[in-house]
């Protein structure tokens, strides 16, 4: 246990030393601010659309993208992760421990705005609360599918922030809409898919089915956790000398 | 009996990075003791540690490690300790909090005691609870020295230990390696500096431009390397005549008349500083000076790879 339970806390203690980090848990709660900016100005819109836009398409990536690439590709970045690496633990070990710190940082920073923007807009009513906790569990698990799969491109390219913002602007947020095969290759389309079958509402244009949803999150999970240790295990230093 | 596995082995291990080649064909094996691997900046020599250190795979050839290809085989770190020289310590955590944390990966069965011994075998017990961020360049490295011995590896790779260090600091840590090599461990450290290697280490591999230039040990390396041609350039009173009457020597291949001085090869240094002076006084010439015009390390280097 003990290997593990230290690669956790190192990497926790890089990662919320980090001023992008600091940054983005800022932003994990705009969707709070909005809502009270709405709730001020008097009027009460439904929390669906507000949580769609903002916190699946927008606030959930974003934070799982600088998490996930913080975990490892940070480190390899300035050079610290080498000391992690010279230690007779098993690369899988690495793996796994810096991936779930990513996931669960990830969830910490975004599903508590979710669940108070959810209640600040819909109220306390027995559907609204339905659909804040469906938010809440789409964005943890779509959160987590983000998290490890950005934190697999962390290991994979020196240039994962930018590849993870081309992906989210560019594959998810433009040519889903205009591509239909492309939604089973996209992480939102499946946590939207997850959020609309557990709230009920109409989320996002024609979703996914939940069942296909969990599938594609499921693969990207694993898949994330797979690359991440094949990749350590072959981790080769960038720099010649 | 069972054969004696080298520490170290490198056996026809070249490294290219596209285009570049970083280390070319080098061979060598390494047992218990100091060997310094000298050569300038940009030699391979980080390379070649990064190769040994399981951190790089070989383009071609084999590298083994306590018996081990390093590469992909974490066991190898058991037995291994690097002090890497790049690579940045999290300034974050105390010197105390960093040499723990290494423990602890190594899993060594008491992690205060181990840490405490390696904090104190570097002689930073005094300032093992500052940030490292607030290390000196020297105290850093030492702080990395204990990290990588806290398990206490019979092999330790070292890149450019002494670099930012006092002399003090200096004179301290290798009379800590020596101790630690006369205890039977095997200990490769890199350095650009020929004084460090010469001072510090038992053997030598020194590389250049990615090749092994030379191996052996300290003085047959240092004797290739004054008894190889040296040039000079001289302003004397009249170099046309001193020119002709040190040509007669057997020690001088050539000589050359440049504007207002005179350029000679001689065939090493010793002997050409012994006679330069009788030649010139019998010669009734005046010396104003003498220059060696190829004594840097560099040119060194050159000639052993030419050799």
């Amino acid at each position: 246990m003990r290997p593990f339970g230290t690669i956790v806390e190192l990497t926790l203690r890089a990662l919320v030393g980090r001023r992008r980090t600091v940054l983005i848990a800022l932003l994990a709660w705009l969707p709070v601010l909005l809502g009270i900016l709405v709730r001020v100005g008097g009027g009460r819109p439904d929390a669906p659309p507000i949580l769609d836009a903002l916190v699946i398409r927008t606030v959930c990536p974003l934070v799982a993208l600088v998490v996930g690439t913080g975990v490892i590709g940070s480190e390899i970045e300035d050079g610290t992760l080498v000391f992690q690496l010279v230690k007779p633990v098993s690369r899988s070990v690495t793996a796994v421990a810096k991936a779930l710190v990513a996931a669960v940082l990830t969830a910490i920073l975004i599903v508590p705005p979710v669940v108070v923007t959810g209640l600040l807009l819909g109220g306390f009513g027995p559907d609204a609360i339905q659909t804040s906790v469906g938010f809440a569990i789409a964005t943890l698990v779509g959160g987590t599918a983000y998290a490890i799969g950005f934190t697999a491109l962390g290991v994979v390219t020196s240039r994962a922030l930018i590849v993870g913002l081309g992906y989210t602007l560019i594959w998810e947020g433009v040519l889903a809409g205009i591509l239909e095969g492309t939604r089973f290759l996209s992480v939102r389309q499946a946590t939207l898919g997850v959020a609309s079958s557990l709230t009920g509402e109409d989320v996002g244009s024609d979703p996914l089915a939940v069942g296909v949803s969990v599938v594609i999150l499921t693969v990207v999970i694993v898949g994330g956790l797979v690359v991440t240790a094949s990749a350590l295990r072959r981790f080769q230093l960038r720099t010649a000398d | 009996m069972t054969p004696v596995v080298p520490a170290m082995q490198v056996d026809h291990v070249s490294r290219w990075y596209g285009n570049v080649v970083a280390v070319n064909d080098v061979s060598f094996a390494l047992g218990a003791g100091i060997t310094g691997l000298l050569g300038p900046n940009g030699a391979g020599k980080s390379t070649l540690l990064h190769l040994l250190a399981g951190l790089l795979a070989p383009s071609a050839g084999e590298v083994r490690i306590g018996g081990r290809t390093p590469f992909g085989d974490p066991r190898v770190y058991s037995m291994v300790g690097l002090v890497p020289e790049r690579e940045a310590v999290p300034g974050y955590l105390t010197g105390r909090q960093f040499v723990r944390s290494n423990a602890e990966l190594q899993s060594v069965a008491d992690v205060v005691a181990a840490t405490e011994t390696a904090i104190a075998t570097v002689d930073m017990a005094d300032a093992a609870d500052r940030p490292i961020r607030t290390y000196s360049k020297g105290m850093r490295q030492r702080m990395k020295l204990a990290a990588a011995l806290v398990h206490d590896p019979r092999i330790l790779l070292l890149d450019e230990p002494f670099n930012g260090m006092d002399p003090r600091q200096r004179l301290h840590m290798m009379e800590l390696l020596r101790r630690m090599a006369a205890d039977g461990r095997a200990i490769l450290f890199s350095s650009h500096i020929l004084e460090e290697v010469e001072r510090l280490a038992e053997a030598v591999l020194v590389v250049y431009a990615g090749r092994l230039a030379a191996s052996g040990d300290f003085r047959s390396i240092r004797r290739l390397m004054t008894d190889r041609p040296h040039r000079f350039t001289i302003r004397s009173s009249d170099d046309r005549r001193l020119g002709a009457a040190l040509l007669a020597d057997p020690a001088v291949f050539g000589v050359e008349l440049l504007d207002g001085r005179l350029a000679v090869e001689a065939s090493d240094l010793g002997t050409f500083a012994r006679i330069v002076a009788p030649v010139a006084r019998t010669a009734g010439i005046s010396l104003h000076e003498l220059r060696p015009t190829d004594d840097t390390l560099e040119s060194v280097f050159s000639y052993l790879v030419r050799r």
